[in-house]
């Protein structure tokens, strides 16, 4: 006899061992005698460890005091948070002149105005805010940052990034409240329907021109005093450094990474070398290279400073490391994709840039961003070579009379900061991986 | 629409559809493929004319897939000549980007892009290589869609949609470039049995448009209704080429009848 199911069965609560609290402890945690004693002992071992840290870090530790002598009259065997706290502003500045803080604070503020965008919905033209981002403001921040005589291609430079960063920001706010891009809303301003796209796209420049000349007039009459490099200092040097190599990492990577994959054999073969040379030397080498023999190599009275050239340095080789990260993702691209691409009539570029790149790079955000925090953290070593970055600049704490010999605190605190903004990074990228994957299954 | 008609009296007078008027849109002369030592194509010699529809069979490994990869240069052919559409298939990448926009091609891995949606899939090829605007490219894509049947999936991933409807998207995407010629590379090879009709259905549409089609398949019945010539591929050699009704009745070389009594 045939056996058919008329009604389906109904979907029956799970197990309670699956649900509650108790029934996960007693499976996870107290299957048997051994976990048991396992977790036990764990929980001992993380028990002291908090404490020990919660009473040296908090309940013992000393907050105010004038130096560090004060702190151990208060507090023989708790942190003298009071050394870091009066050394904030040089932790996160170094020695940039103290009026001129605003500067660095406003550059930063620009920064974070520019890139909102990027993760506003309603907003369009994200490809051009980015591109933008990394193109542009570089020149509005640096300008900013060390100030001094403008040069003609400063001025320009300068005045287009102020344009953009306004053109962006209105672009934005009318983004969020009505969907739109800017050129459709100025050129809706002129009450004519169904503007064709060149049109509004003449009518954008337009109004662009006028305002770009509007505020190269106005850049003219002032300037900022001369900030040397050599002042610059702290968790902001830090992330300049770190910033522009995060910034032109990922595109000289893509480029060596295409190189490497080229058919063609020279730029294959240079694209190779350069990559095997860079990731076969550590990164101090490289940073030794660039600061004291590179100079060597170059004419007399060819001075090129040192923070240019260690920025170069930091840029070359982790181009280099990222170029082996995106040729691992495009691995993972199926020829049949490159197929597909060539018979609907897509050039190499074309199929690059529309098919195999965004794909690749998605397969690849994980690995990228771990090259970045990679990146920001190798980035202390130029303290070695006397940059005061972060690193340098919690370590001259211990150097300075009033808190002499405080050396354990500040990298306490160093270890946090660079805790907090490692992960933040690597959960952005977890966000991304999830955001990005949604339907993509394939 | 004239094209098909002349096409159904040449078949019915039991004659090739060799009929001097139509012209030769693909010219393969002596053409030789080897990958490393293996010899896949030997001394090809084809010529497919306007309108025509040719199937292709044979053994796995006979350099069938490989015949029709040469006709958009997907692969490299060593000697010999391959004239697609006036002009001849070299190293000149300007000329093959241009054979490759009037060629379509449809893929037994379906091969659509996984982070478009089946919408951009289609105008990609329209916008990026036609240069077309994009309000037109959108109009067409659509209308294309409605064609293979699957206008409501407009807005999905390629990873939503059954296989079938994957490879019906294909085809639409191929169709987007306006083709004078499409390659199937075995549609349906790759597609579970009941989704293998809904594709075999756009194709014979397809076929009554009057489309120059090659394909490669081993659906026999589908050749027996819409082909004009069948060919038998085996180890990198036409075998056999005749009309349907005289190559599966009454097929004249013994590799022919072993393919034949292999397959149906």
């Amino acid at each position: 006899m045939a056996s058919i199911k008329k009604v389906p069965a109904l979907s029956a609560a799970p197990p309670l061992s699956e649900v509650s609290v108790l029934g996960w402890m007693q499976k996870n945690l107290f299957s048997s005698v051994f976990n048991t004693l396992l977790t036990l002992v764990t929980l001992y071992i993380i028990y002291i460890t908090v404490k020990g840290l919660w009473v040296w870090g908090i309940a013992d530790a000393v907050w105010v005091a004038d130096n560090r002598r004060e702190c151990f009259e208060i507090s023989t065997d708790g942190a003298c948070w009071a050394g870091v706290i009066a050394w904030l502003d040089n932790i996160f500045y170094g020695r940039y002149p103290r009026q001129e803080l605003w500067r660095v604070n406003l550059g930063i503020f620009f920064l974070f105005i520019w890139m909102t965008p990027l993760w506003l919905p309603r907003v369009k033209a994200k490809i051009s805010i980015g591109m933008t981002t990394v193109f542009l403001y570089p020149f509005l921040g640096g300008y900013l940052f060390a100030g001094g005589e403008k040069g003609i291609f400063m001025q320009i430079m300068l005045t287009s990034a102020i344009v953009c960063l306004l053109a962006n920001t209105i672009h934005s706010i009318i983004g969020i409240f009505s969907g739109r891009s800017l050129p459709e809303f100025i050129s809706s301003l002129s009450g004519k329907k169904n503007v064709s796209d060149k049109t509004q796209r003449n009518i954008f420049l337009g109004f662009l021109a006028l305002i770009f000349v509007l505020i190269f007039v106005w850049q003219m009459s002032w300037s900022l005093e001369r900030v040397p490099w050599t002042k610059w200092g702290g968790l902001f040097l830090t992330l300049v450094i770190a910033g522009i190599g995060i910034a032109s990492a990922l595109p000289g990577g893509i480029i060596l990474a295409l190189g490497r994959r080229s058919r063609m054999p020279v730029i294959r073969v240079l694209s190779t070398t350069f990559i095997e040379l860079f990731r076969s030397v550590p990164i101090i080498t490289v940073l030794f290279m660039a600061t004291t023999m590179f100079p060597l190599f170059m004419p007399q009275g060819f001075v090129l400073n040192k923070l240019v050239q260690v920025i170069i340095a930091v840029c070359l080789f982790n181009a280099a490391y990222m170029a082996e990260t995106v040729r691992g993702g495009l691995q993972t691209i199926p020829l049949g994709q490159f197929e597909g691409a060539h018979t609907i009539g897509l050039g190499y570029w074309q199929t690059m840039g529309l098919i195999v790149m965004p794909q690749a790079l998605k397969h690849m955000i994980p690995n990228i961003v771990g090259n970045f925090i990679s990146l920001l953290k190798d980035t202390t070593l130029v303290s070695i070579i006397g940059l005061f970055d972060v690193l340098g600049m919690l370590r001259s704490i211990s150097k300075d009379l009033p808190w002499l010999g405080l050396h354990k605190e500040p990298l306490v605190f160093g270890a946090i900061l660079f805790f907090l903004i490692c992960f933040a990074m690597s959960k952005y990228s977890r966000h991304l991986e999830v955001k990005l994957s949604t339907g993509h299954k394939n | 629409m004239t094209e098909i008609k002349d096409q159904e009296t040449a078949k019915a007078g039991g004659q090739l559809v060799s009929a001097a008027s139509a012209e030769v849109i693909i010219e393969f002369t002596q053409v030789n493929k080897w990958y490393g030592d293996f010899h896949v194509l030997k001394d090809i010699d084809l010529s497919v004319h306007k309108g025509e529809r040719i199937v292709v069979c044979g053994p796995s490994g006979s350099g069938k897939s490989t015949l029709i990869r040469c006709m958009n240069h997907l692969e490299e052919h060593q000697s010999g000549s391959i004239v697609v559409d006036g002009i001849t298939l070299n190293r000149n990448l300007k000329n093959i980007d241009h054979i490759r926009t009037e060629v379509g091609m449809v893929f037994q891995n379906f091969n659509l892009f996984p982070h478009l949606t089946i919408l951009e899939n289609l105008t990609l090829g329209p916008i990026w290589t036609r240069k077309m605007p994009k309000a037109d490219a959108h109009d067409l894509a659509v209308k294309y869609l409605e064609r293979v049947k699957i206008p409501e999936q407009a807005d999905k991933f390629p990873g939503q949609l059954s296989g079938g409807q994957q490879q019906r998207v294909a085809i639409a995407r191929s169709l987007c470039m306006n083709p004078k010629i499409m390659l199937f590379d075995e549609p349906t090879s790759a597609l579970d049995p009941e989704m293998i009709k809904e594709v075999l259905e756009v194709m014979i549409e397809l076929a009554d448009t009057g489309m120059t089609m090659i394909v490669v398949t081993h659906e026999m019945g589908f050749a027996e209704t819409v082909a004009d010539r069948v060919l038998l591929m085996d180890q990198g050699q036409i075998v056999e080429e005749n009309e349907p009704g005289e190559f599966f009745n009454n097929p004249q070389h013994e590799r022919t009848k072993l393919f034949l009594s292999q397959i149906l």
